[in-house]
């Protein structure tokens, strides 16, 4: 472990935690971590999915209890009970998905759990307003949150702390749901609060923002922290990311490119409502070919749910056409672009992709049970086998057929999914966050699987958060921005920078 | 028809209403923190016999009142018991509350019934205001209970627009994690409600058998807890539109059994299909609308809060 | 120092639910004994009355068997809704419907031979509880209106048409006042079985059966169990869920609707008010402690149907009837209380956060 804390310093750490261990059924989220951050400063919290930072900072927030380890704040051991215990510890965090009531106004929502006994509607918007003001968080305090956008959301989780007056925040990966430019001013706004004297502890695993926001950095790995409270100035990007990976580097070699086949998969003039019955996609076109990957980069929330949806039949398009192996599937049913060869892992693997309550066999056919009848009975021995088959070919590792896949772990419930949709032997593949939340060894067995396909012919669109993933696998790169493809680009020769301004919509090529 | 009987209807319809709405008062409070209690039948049963009884013993109607409303209370903390702290499904142990309510108060009850009431909560006298034409008769001289019954009302609309407290409950209702976060318990808060709407569905229960016909009968509620629960989704869950739908329904009732006086040729027992039909349309209206915008609905209304589950 | 909390297991118990069931029936029996107690009454001697009256004889065996067949009815059409997540509130008001098409089909129909009439007034009770069941599942398929509410609501609409036709257009005229539709004609009456036991001891329980085989075996139960399990994923699979909900509730209804029709048919010789008698609500318990399974609904009903069939023999020994409503209460609240524990642990966290078991 490399520690470059000063130990002899006079004041106490803000926030330091001891050999932190926490389980849940099935899985160690904490292995004896720590942490130590300095007061007055950003501090970076560095991790893969399921590095067990999350964990470690609901044990820190109250939300979770430890199974052991100690948490001492500013010198003063604590146990808290609740998150009440650490709100009055001084500690607030801002969640990846928003603790917010929709239905609430942003005042409510900001005052909530903490206000006088009586609450006077006009005096506390008023309050607010001025706390917003004060660390230039721009929101209008009478809105009800269901109408904010999600950087707007996000303020007023901010701002929620700050009206609890606490001097400790974390936030955990505050910029997956921000454009460039919102995270930037948000940077600005956190820099304003720790140089009030405020410690804040930032959760990323992008680790250009680490270096351009933070003072210090602590890095997680298996739920371990492999590296304490570095000196962000000190060190670079590449010593980060092999601390986080570890000794196996998580990506794989490009593949090696080959001659386009011909257009399986064409998207024209596709336009989508979102949940909210608001535009997601608008006049959106795409083509793949047979034998290449298509990546799609883009801050998530512009479209990228929408338009795999829209391919894979989940999602009513409301213009356009789309053409799968020479078919016109633009109405289809989802069984019927199955049949004509349209593979889909979706993002949300529980409750989409798999049925949480259903055993492995029932989850294995969930594409094919039409398939597997025998007249209107299903045919136990053939389900059995055709499971069986999926399974050894790609590696699941499982108990007994007939439990519940709750059980699985995220690898192997991926490779299940996987394995599943490939197991149709698909001419089309649409791949949503495949490799979202795996270890290491899980991400390469995906990314194995892509690039198989690939040199078998298959198309795949492949849309991901990952840039890195992209940029690796990826024949070609777009770019989405509010529901349109503002970019293309060749990854072997793309700038990184060139595709976040895109990713930002500030350039159109 | 009769200045009279229709002096007559309104005062009724009055005096229905708040039976009515003091039920579904407790109803929703404790909706409005998420949890469904399908039990109100059983906790007004259990409140008309508690308060009944003990009418009997002390004699005074007071003391019946505020046994009724207590009883209520410990009776509801069954459901709270099993939904918040146990976490089991609302809809069952809700119905289990109502027929283990209808079962107990019949099992406590057998001795009474037909018994002549030991005290009854005598209308109040507002002196010269309760004669003033129709305003008198109908608004000025009303059992306690339907003054109770405002008061309440006006009471359960400051706490949950006007106090923190309040706020939170409604947090709770719409995101138990949210409020937990914030720092408020919500098992207490919950807890507190479910026990506030038994209160009041005791004292909806104790109305009957102290009030409005003072005696004990088996089945003396006769379905009255299903209109509160109806009458919370009339009202959209706000204190106000359901003191307005609790006035329909009430009026509804008060008419039932005066269709012949006024001379009308409907079967009073179709009318009382009304209330049903008109929540029915009512949700209805609300789930449409629902579709672009949040719910009137308390958003976690029916599930269950466990901190650590994931 | 210190306080309990739960904590999830690992892995769910083996056997828990029904040991969960068992240790209901006990905490039951035990509360009902300090109730009778209290109240001045011989505990045991009670017991061993519902006992005698419920399973003693074969009489005794025949009248919980009819007290059985609509309340596995009622559970079965609650469990079948229940599978897909869906609450049909609304076998109560779906009886009472099943019970007036069949009793609307008798009366027309008085001069048919009667397995001809026992059979379409079977049927006709069906379409009366699937036509109940219908406006809920088609809000809730087409525009996502709350079942729980909508057929909750429909209970009392039936329970009002019902009294509205036996206080008017269909009022027995030689019931001297009393709100009764006539008594049946001989040919709608199902044919008895044994005892006081009727035939439709055997519908029930092939209706059970069938629905145990289709959901467990068919490619339609499977898609019941995947939309079940998760709306998202049955989308996925290419299961229309609109659909799934539209026959579901339609279906819960029907069965409902059946066990209307053979209570009237084999029971009660006409409609009266009461003649749902709560096993629609009672439904519900059952199919919750049959944890939504056809073979648990069967096994429950007959559990409860002994139970009420000893809770009235007991009124002869001057003890309330409503004892036997109090234990059904008392089983399931006493069932989820240990059913929690198969689920789920209690540990107790001292100050130190030191865990001990």
């Amino acid at each position: 472990m490399i520690t470059l804390l000063d130990m002899s310093s006079p004041t106490p750490p803000a926030v330091n935690l001891v050999d932190v261990w926490k389980r849940f059924p099935g899985v160690v989220a904490n292995a004896g971590a720590t942490l130590s951050v300095t007061e007055g400063t950003i501090h970076a919290v560095l991790g893969e999915n399921g590095a067990g930072k999350s964990t470690l900072m609901n044990v820190l927030s109250g939300m979770y209890r430890p199974d052991s380890g100690e948490i001492q704040i500013k010198g003063q051991q604590f146990w808290f009970r609740s998150p009440a215990d650490a709100l009055a510890a001084g500690i607030g965090m801002v969640h990846q998905e928003f603790r917010l009531i929709p239905s609430f106004t942003v005042a409510e929502n900001v005052v909530l759990g903490a206000s006088e006994r009586i609450l006077r509607r006009s005096s506390i918007e008023a309050q607010v307003g001025d706390v917003a003001n004060e660390f230039g968080l721009k929101i209008d305090p009478t809105r009800p949150v269901w109408q904010l956008s999600m950087g707007e959301r996000q303020r007023v989780e901010i701002l929620k702390s700050l009206w609890r007056n606490a001097q400790i925040l974390i936030l955990d990966e505050p910029t997956a749901v921000l454009t460039p430019s919102e995270a930037n001013e948000l940077g600005t706004v956190l820099r304003e609060m720790a140089n009030s004297g405020r410690s804040i502890i930032f959760i990323s695993h992008k680790l250009h923002e680490v270096k351009e926001f933070c003072d210090e950095a602590t890095v997680l790995r298996g739920g371990e922290t492999v590296a304490a409270s570095l000196l962000v100035k000190d060190t670079d990007t590449v010593k980060l990311a092999g601390l986080m990976v570890g000794s196996s580097p998580s990506t794989i070699s490009r593949p090696t490119p080959q001659s386009q086949g011909t257009p399986l998969l064409t998207v024209s003039g596709i336009g989508a409502l979102d949940d909210r019955f608001l535009p997601a996609i608008q006049d959106l076109n795409l083509t793949v070919h047979g034998g290449e990957i298509v990546g799609i980069a883009g801050v998530s929330g512009n479209g990228q749910r929408e338009i795999a949806q829209v391919i894979a039949g989940l999602r009513p398009v409301t213009s356009g056409k789309i053409i799968i192996n020479g078919e016109d599937l633009t109405n289809a049913l989802p069984v019927e672009r199955f049949r004509a060869g349209l593979g889909y892992v979706p993002e949300d693997r529980l409750g989409v992709g798999l049925a949480p309550r259903l055993n492995i066999i029932e989850n294995a056919i969930l594409r094919n049970y039409r398939n597997l009848r025998q007249g209107p009975l299903l045919a136990e021995e053939r389900m059995r086998t055709y499971c069986e088959d999926i399974i050894n070919r790609f590696g699941v590792r499982s108990g007994l057929l007939g439990d519940p896949i709750a059980g699985l772990s995220g690898g192997n419930l991926q490779r299940l999914l996987v394995g599943r949709e490939l197991s149709g032997n698909p001419k089309v593949l649409v791949a949503a966050q495949p490799t979202r939340g795996l270890d290491v060894k899980g991400v390469k067995a995906i990314q194995d699987l892509l690039v198989a396909e690939r040199s078998d012919g298959v198309a795949i669109l492949l849309i991901s958060e990952d840039l890195d993933e992209l940029l690796t696998l990826s024949d070609r790169l777009l770019v989405m921005h509010e529901g349109m493809i503002v970019g293309e680009f060749d990854p072997t020769t793309a700038k990184r920078h060139d595709i976040g301004a895109a990713m930002a919509g500030e350039v159109a090529t | 028809m009769s200045e009279a009987s229709m002096i007559g209807l309104l005062s009724a319809a009055v005096s229905f209403g708040a039976l009515l709405y003091l039920a579904a008062l407790g109803e929703l409070i404790s909706e409005k923190a998420g949890i469904l209690n399908l039990g109100v039948e059983g906790m007004m049963a259990v409140g008309a016999v508690t308060g009944f009884m003990v009418a009997l013993e002390t004699e005074n109607a007071w003391v019946a009142l505020l046994a009724a409303m207590l009883v209520g209370a410990l009776f509801a903390l069954i459901h709270g018991f099993f939904t918040v702290v146990l976490g089991a499904e609302q809809v069952v142990s809700g119905l289990s509350l109502t027929i283990l309510g209808l079962g107990a108060s019949a099992f406590v009850g057998k001795n009474a019934v037909g018994k002549p009431s030991g005290a009854v909560l005598a209308s109040v006298d507002w002196g010269p205001l309760s004669d003033i034409p129709w305003a008198g008769p109908i608004l000025f001289s009303q059992s306690p209970l339907v003054y109770f019954a405002i008061l309440a009302g006006l009471a359960a609309a400051f706490v949950l627009t006007r106090t923190s407290t309040g706020l939170a409950l409604r947090g709770a209702g719409e995101s138990a994690s949210t409020v937990d976060a914030a720092g408020h318990s919500v098992v207490r808060l919950r807890l507190g409600a479910i026990a506030t709407g038994g209160a009041l569905a005791g004292a909806s229960g104790a109305y009957l058998t102290l009030s409005l016909t003072p005696q004990w009968t088996e089945g003396v509620t006769a379905g009255r807890g299903w209109i509160a629960v109806a009458l919370v989704i009339f009202g959209a869950w706000r204190p106000g539109r359901c003191a307005v739908g609790a006035l329909l329904f009430g009026g509804l009732l008060a008419l039932k059994s005066r269709l012949q006086t006024f001379g009308v040729d409907l079967s009073p027992i179709l009318l009382s299909m009304i209330p049903y039909l008109l929540t029915i349309g009512v949700l209805i209206v609300i789930s449409i609308r629902a579709r672009h915008r949040p719910s009137s609905a308390p958003a976690a209304l029916g599930q269950a809060y466990r901190r650590e589950e994931r | 120092m210190g306080r309990l909390v739960l904590v999830r297991r690992d892995q769910v118990l083996q056997g828990g639910q029904p040991l969960a069931f068992l240790i209901g029936i006990f905490s039951a029996l035990l509360i009902g004994i300090l109730l009778l107690a209290v109240s001045g009454h011989d505990a045991l001697a009670v017991y061993e009355r519902m006992f005698d009256a419920s399973i003693g004889s074969s009489k005794a065996w025949s009248l919980t068997l009819n007290r059985a067949v609509p309340l596995g009815l009622a559970g079965l059409a609650v469990a079948v809704a229940g599978r897909m997540g869906l609450w049909n509130i609304g076998a109560e008001g779906q009886i009472l419907a099943g019970a007036m098409m069949a009793a609307w089909v008798a009366r027309i129909g008085e001069s048919w031979p009667s397995p001809l009439l026992i059979t379409v007034m079977l049927l006709a009770a069906v379409l009366g509880g699937a036509l109940l069941g219908l406006g809920p599942a088609v809000a809730r398929a087409q525009i996502g209106v709350n079942e729980i509410i909508t057929t909750l609501m429909l209970n009392e609409v039936a329970l009002r048409m019902l009294q509205w036709l036996i206080h008017g257009p269909w009022k027995d005229p030689e019931s001297r006042g009393f709100p009764l539709a006539p008594i049946l004609p001989e040919g709608a009456r199902l044919p008895g079985l044994f005892q006081q036991a009727h035939w439709g001891a055997v519908i029930a329980l092939l209706v059970i059966i069938l629905f145990g085989l289709v959901a467990s075996r068919t490619a339609w139960g499977y898609e019941l169990r995947v939309a079940g399990s998760s709306g998202a994923t049955a989308l996925y699979a290419g299961i229309s869920l609109k659909r799934k909900i539209l026959t579901v509730l339609v279906l819960s209804g029907g069965i409902a609707g059946l066990a209307g029709g053979i209570e009237l048919s084999g029971s009660s010789d006409r409609i009266v008010e009461g003649i749902s008698g709560g096993y629609g609500f009672a439904g519900i318990i059952v199919a919750a402690l049959a944890l939504m399974r056809p073979s648990g609904v069967a096994a429950v009903a007959l559990l409860f149907g002994a139970v009420q069939v000893g809770g009235l023999s007991i009124q002869t020994m001057g003890v309330s009837s409503s004892v036997s409503t109090i234990l059904q209460a008392l089983i399931l609240f006493g069932a989820i209380g240990a059913g929690v524990f198969s689920r789920y642990s209690v540990k107790r966290v001292s100050k130190e956060n030191q865990e001990v078991q």
